[in-house]
């Protein structure tokens, strides 16, 4: 059976676990070396592994689960040397309590932002149109726009991206 | 209470094991084999024999004795992986409701779980003859590359077989558990496991009790059998070619071709020629025409150059997905037994730049792996812990045919990720989500696991309703969705529908099905003797 203590402890760190960010979790400081973050993982586990707790009562082992599911998710985001740095920024910045859990959504966002939106006023023109288009999913003006755009710059990446985009959801449409 | 085992239910053999005093063994079945082959033949009289005694029946019994099942587990009928197995084998394949995939035998129709659920059963069979005490929990392996169908077929076969299936964990993470056990390592080791009908690779970090899986990469229609369906193809068209005769379009005679093949491909690892002879093959007008031809093993190596090259393609898909190079490993290890071929050895070793770990037998350490990690479930001692990953993403479809990626490949399972739904229509009452597995960003080009509705939503304006879905990959690597309504808290109700597979009720028929059937066989049977 588990311990008293032990069963308190899971209690109370389920109630505060919504506020803790994945370093809070980790137990580690956010300047931590990778190893430091492995070796925190691993120890972790060493204590919340739901399988070493496979034969306690149902309502306990959901408890632990829950919790090592946060430890894992702590460990992905930390590990991975393009998450952690844009998390860090999120939960050090004003709207902390939003982000204390990542969301991929944010960072592909974030990436997207970065795109280059064209030099030569026609081609934004043509670029903003094709963008407005594939978000009324009108995807044939949206080709349309995007290969005017290419033609005034024709090695501009994101043009050629989203243009390869849209002509493959076209294709999938055809086949439906 | 029963006894719990582990089980490697393999595409072409099968193996169980139990911890005893502290010591993983692998179990010997009736015939004293500790590998049983994943075959089952039906008989006229309506009994059925499975494992090395049915591979025999193979030829006399072709139409009504089935392998290599598990290339068909968890499919889709259309998928080209069962139109490809319904190409070469000689039992028959159909289609069965909602588009799944069916066993013809003797006219009956057999799920593809229940085909699994016999061989399951006679793997408890001999675990139960051994222990001379009653097996009821099991822990099953996968391929590290099945999806979630397929896990969960895997896992309906075990409940079928009367097994309270403990978990299904991953070929390649069981047998990093077996190499490890006991012996504290801190390494970086590579799983290649090369089987009769999947290929997986992994690649763990061992921390003494604890086994992280950094990356993992598959092919699950790649393995050993695809070398058979080579050699057959050779033969055939060779054959054709000088006696304008199609040996594939006689089940018998492909059948005693396939055998052959088989055994000229496991003599070509040990020789470097090798003679099939089958005499009598074909019957024709002037009489039965014989096979013969002799094959060296250079020719063999050319004719399967290119599926070993694909396995590369995918360790090296597993390595970049890690961040890691072949020299940040310390050791290598080879599992299944197109692994033991001299030609796949070599071509390993100089991928890898390194020599596999000598002291693993590359059949038995799945079995023995699943069977530490029964142990450490049931016994409460925590010989090791497992921290694996899911194969591939997960995510659902959107309106401009993207799709939404919930949890991203190689993510540490059990994980979790939610999405708020809301109505797009005044007083809708039900939302229809369809949820994906795979890696191409149209949802269109991944596999459907099926579809989620969420019924009963309180009639209210569009855009009001707020309800939160949480889509839980467990620790068995299946996928299980809950609902909620994010204003009040309840619970929402959720149907799923997955393609293919079967229903609870289905489940709990066949097993019920089943018990009958076994129990009226054992009334006329000894019991099992205990043998030591
Ligand atoms: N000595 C050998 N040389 C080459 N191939 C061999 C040898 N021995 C067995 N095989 C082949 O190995 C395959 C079976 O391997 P194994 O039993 O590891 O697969 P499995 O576990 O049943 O399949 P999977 O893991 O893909 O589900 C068969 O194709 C068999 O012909
Ligand atoms: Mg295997």
């Amino acid at each position: 059976m588990v311990e008293e203590d032990f069963k308190r402890q899971i209690n109370s760190l389920s109630k505060v676990i919504d506020d803790l960010d994945y370093y809070q979790i980790l137990k580690v400081d956010q300047m931590s070396f990778e190893e430091d973050i492995k070796r925190a993982y691993f120890e972790e586990s060493r204590i919340y592994h739901p399988d070493k707790y496979y034969t306690d009562p149902p309502e306990f082992q959901q408890k632990i689960t829950a919790i090592f599911k946060r430890v894992c998710e702590a460990y992905r985001v930390l590990s991975d040397p393009e998450k952690r740095p844009f998390y860090t920024k999120l939960i050090n910045g004003p709207d902390r309590k939003k982000y204390l859990r990542f969301d991929l959504r944010l960072l592909k966002a974030e990436t997207e932002k970065a795109e280059d939106e064209g030099s030569s006023p026609l081609a934004k023109k043509y670029y903003k149109m094709a963008k407005t288009a594939i978000q009324n999913k009108d995807f044939k003006a949206a080709k349309i726009n995007l290969q005017l755009a290419i033609k005034m710059e024709s090695k501009n990446q994101t043009f050629l991206d989203k243009l390869k985009e849209v002509i493959d959801i076209l294709a999938s449409r055809k086949g439906l | 209470m029963g006894r719990a085992v582990g089980i490697d239910l393999g595409t072409s053999t099968s193996c169980v094991s139990i911890v005893k005093d502290g010591k993983p063994i692998a179990i010997p079945g009736p015939d004293q084999n500790l590998i049983q082959a994943s075959v089952v033949s039906f008989l006229e009289d309506g009994n059925r024999v499975v494992g090395n005694s049915a591979k025999r029946m193979m030829i006399e019994n072709a139409e009504n004795t089935v392998y290599s099942a598990k290339r068909l587990i968890g499919r889709k009928y259309f998928s080209a992986e069962v139109k490809k197995a319904q190409a070469v084998s000689s039992y028959k394949i159909v289609e069965g409701e909602n588009q799944s995939v069916r066993i013809r035998v003797r006219d009956r129709d057999y799920s593809v779980p229940e085909v699994s659920a016999m061989v399951l059963m006679e793997m408890k069979k001999i675990a139960e003859a051994y222990l001379g005490e009653e097996v009821d929990k099991a822990v099953v392996t996968v391929p590290a590359n099945f999806n979630d169908g397929q896990r969960q077929a895997t896992k309906d076969g075990g409940t079928i077989a009367g097994l309270n299936v403990l978990r299904i964990i991953n070929e390649p993470t069981a047998a990093a558990l077996a190499y490890g056990y006991g012996k504290g390592l801190k390494q970086k080791i590579a799983i290649y496991d090369l089987g009769g009908g999947t290929f997986d690779i992994s690649i763990l970090e061992v921390g003494e009790d604890v086994y992280e899986v950094i990356s993992t990469a598959g092919d699950t229609y790649l393995g050993g059998d695809d070398f058979d369906d080579r050699l057959i193809d050779y033969f055939a068209e060779r054959f054709m070619r000088e006696h304008d005769l199609d040996i594939r379009s006689n089940r018998m005679a492909l059948q005693k071709l396939k055998n052959a093949s088989e055994k000229a491909k496991i003599e070509l690892s040990e020789k470097l020629e090798t003679r099939v002879l089958l005499p009598g093959i074909m019957e024709t007008m002037d009489g039965p025409i014989d096979l013969d031809y002799t094959i060296n093993r250079n020719y063999f190596g050319q004719m399967v150059l290119d599926l070993i090259q694909r396995t590369f393609k995918v360790c090296d898909e597993a390595l970049q997905n890690g961040r890691l190079t072949v020299g940040d490993l310390d050791a290598l290890i080879l599992v299944g037994g197109p692994t033991k071929s001299p030609m796949v050895q070599e071509a390993v070793k100089n991928y890898f730049f390194k020599d596999p770990a000598g002291e693993v037998d590359p059949e038995l350490v799945v079995s023995i792996g699943a069977a530490i990690q029964a142990a450490t479930l049931t016994e409460r001692k925590a010989g090791a812990l497992l921290l694996d990953v899911t194969p591939m993403s997960l995510g659902i479809a959107t309106a401009g045919g993207l799709m939404d990626t919930l949890i991203e490949r190689n993510t540490p399972i059990p994980t979790e990720s939610s999405r708020i739904f809301t109505t797009t229509h005044d007083n809708q009452t039900a939302v229809r989500i369809k949820v994906f597995q795979g890696e191409n960003k149209f949802y269109e080009q991944n596999e459907p696991l099926g579809e989620f509705r969420l019924a009963d939503i309180p009639p209210a304006p569009k855009g009001d309703p707020k309800i939160e879905v949480t889509f839980e990959i467990d620790a068995n690597g299946i996928v299980n969705v809950t609902a909620k309504d994010k204003d009040t808290g309840r619970a929402q109700s959720v149907q799923l529908t997955v393609s293919g597979g079967l229903s609870k009720d289905e489940i709990d028929k066949l097993r019920k099905e089943h018990k009958d059937k076994d129990e009226e066989v054992a009334t006329f049977k000894p019991t099992a003797e205990l043998s030591e």
